[in-house]
């Protein structure tokens, strides 16, 4: 028994050798025939030649293979240095710095209105002293108005104001709040 | 002679068991795309087409032209790759 065993091993190898390239051949029949059918089942079905029309519109449409040029064969970079004219500003922007100076003159877009808001909160500190001193009188008259412009009214620069300290307010009161938590956590701990 | 058949065939069943026939399958289709033998292929099967008339042509007819030269265009790396992975396959589960 373990003689067969050991002759079949030692055969094995040219055997083994022999069977992985059956298989290997198998295999690529197989991937073959599939093609074979895709492609009958294409031609019966009408559509195997479906990519491929006339001559000319062929030739027209060739991939361009040539340098400074894109596969359709128009130039990429012709506009890089064209000049644009500002429908708002009545300015001539250069093409590539157009979308930025359009979003900021316009007042639209992320920026300009994170841009305004510093503005607004930067020139409201400045003014702040002076607002304080305003009747309470004047500042009901007017109808709102640009913080920068006239002197601001107490409301709005106050929540003009705040808005600019929001930030630290908010450190402060989570500062407040461990401190309270903590306070109470030693007061336990050493009533227990 | 016998013994061999069988181990032969007893090799292929555990191949097919273990799934492992379809993953050879899919691995060889995929190396064979990517490599552009399909489309090498597919060429060679329009001109066997223009040949042989659109409405005239057979699946024996695609077979007869297409599988000699598929079997030659595989790429030797292809090949050894999936050699490899039979022999790897053989040397694993052979101990019947």
């Amino acid at each position: 028994m373990k003689m067969e065993a050991m002759s079949l091993s030692g055969l094995d190898n040219t055997k083994l050798e022999a069977l992985a390239h059956d298989i290997y051949s198998d295999l690529v029949e197989d991937a073959c025939l599939g093609l074979c059918f895709e492609v009958h089942r294409a031609v019966k079905q009408g559509y195997f030649f479906l990519d491929e029309t006339d001559q000319d519109s062929m030739k027209d449409f060739e991939i361009v293979d040539q340098p400074g040029v894109d596969i359709f064969g128009q130039v990429y970079n012709q506009w890089k240095n064209k000049e644009c004219v500002c429908p708002n500003c009545s300015r001539s922007i250069a093409a590539s710095r157009f979308a930025p100076h359009l979003e900021k003159c316009l007042g639209m877009g992320r920026n300009s209105s994170r841009i305004a808001n510093r503005r607004i909160a930067s020139s409201n500190n400045m003014s702040k002293s002076e607002s304080d001193q305003e009747d309470n009188d004047d500042i009901n008259d007017n109808d709102w108005s640009y913080g920068s412009e006239k002197k601001a009214k107490k409301r709005k620069s106050d929540k003009v104001f705040l808005r600019s300290l929001k930030q630290p307010v908010l450190l402060v009161s989570l500062a407040l709040d461990i401190g309270n938590i903590l306070f109470y956590l030693f007061i336990y701990l050493s009533i227990s | 002679m016998s013994k061999d058949l069988q181990m032969r065939a007893a090799i292929n069943q555990k191949l097919i068991e273990m799934g492992e026939r379809e993953r050879l399958k899919e691995l060889l289709r995929a190396k064979l795309i990517e490599c552009g033998w399909k489309d090498q292929l597919k060429a060679h099967c329009k001109d066997v087409i223009k040949e042989k008339g659109l409405e005239h042509v057979t699946v024996e007819d695609l077979v007869a032209e297409i599988t000699p030269k598929g079997r030659a265009l595989v790429p030797d790396s292809v090949k050894k790759e999936l050699l490899q992975r039979i022999r790897a396959f053989l040397a694993q589960h052979s101990t019947l």
